[in-house]
């Protein structure tokens, strides 16, 4: 047997190291890896590079905190309980982020090139749009293009040389360090498995470097295996594997728990501000643990959230997070 | 016969929606966004479009929800559908060209339907940085066609936007930006382009040939020369039609009794 891939929260935070390329399971509002996101936050991590095929309150916070020195995606915000990023915006505004855009389907290609162990894609998308601006080249500008961690070029263009199907633009395979996920299931030699969408989790894993599975349950490996199936991950692209319950809270986890409305709506009104999220800050992350975060949160909120096993979403928690 | 619903028994949101929903045709693939469009689409679906199939971004192919998901990401989504996937196989079907109908919005779009939703002001010293361009840009070039849903300001149909997010009818060509039909650009992806926009005033389409934008129809209770009034272009008003079908009571039924009871997304019209 190799050695037990069993980590907690506080080490899946201490693997990211300051200035590392980071990506996140889920999508928008929905399975974030928020403990060891809240556990970065108290780490005080820096300089983090966010690759992402979209952001979310994850970015959000993360962001907020001053961890974040790069956003590299497409979209940030809360869906219906916040319209636009807040804080990104505002340090955007500060010049003390270095923001690279690219469309939404551009990052996905982008992760799958990785995934597949391509240098770049080719795709069609986009054509026509200023995200091809070259004035708009952000890392260029900074001298950030090291032609290793970050590609030597934002895009390239080429005509299709093979059916001479028009232009096409290259976009580079993303280098990410880490991939942090959270999940319903992990088995204990690393089997994923997500129940629901999948999003974009199976290209994260297996763009990265590291891959961390945080899971609301650690499962019998030969559970997992009796359907292989229905798994989304292969162990060996999973190397620590991390049980955390409500562990994506606030965002929602298909079958488990819905998303908290009320907690990202009082997040990005009151978080329009520096001292506004670092009261929020003060209040929900720092001082406390995962157990702490959810004695505050307390267990009728918990339970409020819980999704019905038969429509895999809370029926009591009312939509608009009111 | 219809049974139209009369003035003060449908609000703003009802008539964007019903006019949403006219744009879905039976049996079309239909990509479709967060909020009112979703709204839309169902209201298609459970009238004169049974058999259109749903894709969401995150990934939920052929999908019947019986209620509105909040999010494309919702777990309701899932409900009914053919297939619970991810944002490759959604973003893939759309580049291998199945998406008929996208549904969009913006926050500034100009006379060739070009939409900004990434940032107003300079994009190196933005005066707000918005959501950035999620999807749109991607079903904006892939589908056959897009319609907008928009707040229709002077501020918002523009002669330039910020930051051309969404290809329109003229985009830019790199690496020099000179403005050229998407036809000669796009090549064997051209598909079609920007359809429709369906602002707070009126229902805007666009002269594939020239790409120009122009007014369709008027909401009840505007003029065309109220409508040129808040755009910052030479709007054309030449081919009107006419007023904006209002809703039928059995669509007004249908959306707040059935799709949005809890007035996510439409509030219901004050009495």
């Amino acid at each position: 047997m190799s050695k037990s891939k069993r980590i907690t929260v506080q080490q899946a935070a201490e693997i990211i190291k300051d200035g590392s390329s980071l990506t996140f399971s889920g999508f928008t509002i929905w399975r974030r890896p928020f403990a060891v996101v809240f556990e970065l936050i108290r780490q005080q991590r820096r300089n983090l590079h966010l690759i992402e095929v979209n952001g979310g309150p994850q970015t959000e916070f993360l962001v907020g905190a001053g961890c974040v020195d790069i956003w590299e995606s497409c979209w940030v915000g809360h869906e219906l309980y916040g319209k636009y990023g807040a804080n990104l915006s505002r340090k955007v505004a500060e010049k003390q982020i270095l923001v690279e855009d690219y469309s939404h389907a551009e990052m996905m290609f982008r992760f799958a090139a990785a995934a597949a162990g391509a240098p770049y894609a080719a795709t069609q998308t986009s054509l026509g749009t200023d995200i091809h601006n070259p004035a708009y080249d952000t890392l260029g500008q900074a001298g950030r293009r090291d032609g290793k961690r970050i590609a030597k070029h934002k895009y390239l263009f080429t005509e299709d040389p093979f059916f001479d199907g028009g232009q096409l633009v290259q976009v580079p395979a993303v280098k990410v360090d880490v991939a942090l996920l959270c999940v319903q299931q992990v088995g204990e030699e690393g089997t994923v498995r997500v129940s629901g969408q999948y999003y974009s989790d199976p290209e994260a894993a297996r763009a990265a470097d590291i891959t961390i599975a945080v899971a609301e349950e650690i499962v019998p490996e030969e559970y997992l295996r009796r359907h292989a199936d229905q798994n989304t991950i292969p162990s060996f692209e999973v190397d620590y594997i991390v049980e955390c319950p409500f562990g994506a809270h606030p965002t929602g986890m298909f079958g488990r728990y819905d998303v908290d409305g009320a907690f990202l709506k009082n997040f990005y009104n009151g978080t329009r501000t520096q001292e506004g999220f670092d009261a929020f800050a003060q209040e929900w992350i720092h001082g406390l643990d995962h157990t702490g975060y959810l004695e505050k949160l307390g267990w009728p909120r918990m339970l409020k959230l819980r999704a019905n096993t038969a429509m895999n979403y809370s029926p009591r928690e009312k939509k608009g997070g009111n | 016969m219809s049974d139209f619903a009369s003035p003060g028994e449908y609000g703003l949101a009802d008539l964007l929606c019903c006019a949403a929903a006219h744009e879905v045709q039976d049996n079309e693939i239909v990509f479709a966004g967060t909020g009112l469009p979703m709204v839309a689409i169902m209201l298609a679906q459970q009238t004169h479009a049974p058999n259109l199939k749903l894709i969401f971004e995150a990934g939920t192919l052929d999908g019947r929800p019986p209620e509105i998901p909040t999010s494309v990401g919702d777990a309701r989504c899932e409900m009914g559908a053919s297939r619970a996937s991810g944002l490759y196989d959604a973003f893939s079907i759309a580049q291998r060209g199945y998406v008929d109908l996208g549904f969009l919005g913006g926050a500034e779009v100009d006379q060739y339907g070009n939409v900004n939703t990434t940032c107003i002001g300079d994009y190196l010293d933005p005066e707000l940085r918005l959501t950035g361009s999620g999807g749109n840009p991607d079903i904006n070039s892939f589908a056959s066609r897009t319609v907008f849903i928009m707040v229709h300001e002077k501020r918002r149909f523009v002669e330039k936007v910020s930051y051309i997010t969404s290809p329109g009818w003229r985009v830019k060509k790199w690496p020099g930006g000179e403005f050229v039909h998407r036809r000669e650009l796009y090549g064997a992806a051209y598909r079609g382009g920007p359809s429709a926009i369906i602002s707070t005033l009126g229902v805007f389409r666009f002269d594939e040939e020239d790409g120009h934008m122009y007014l369709d129809t008027c909401h009840p209770g505007s003029t065309p020369a109220q409508i040129q009034e808040q755009c910052q272009f030479d709007l054309d008003v030449s081919r009107v039609k006419g007023e904006t079908a209002v809703p039928t009571r059995e669509e007004l039924r249908l959306i707040h009794d059935v799709l949005d009871p809890d007035e996510i997304f439409i509030p219901k019209a004050k009495k």
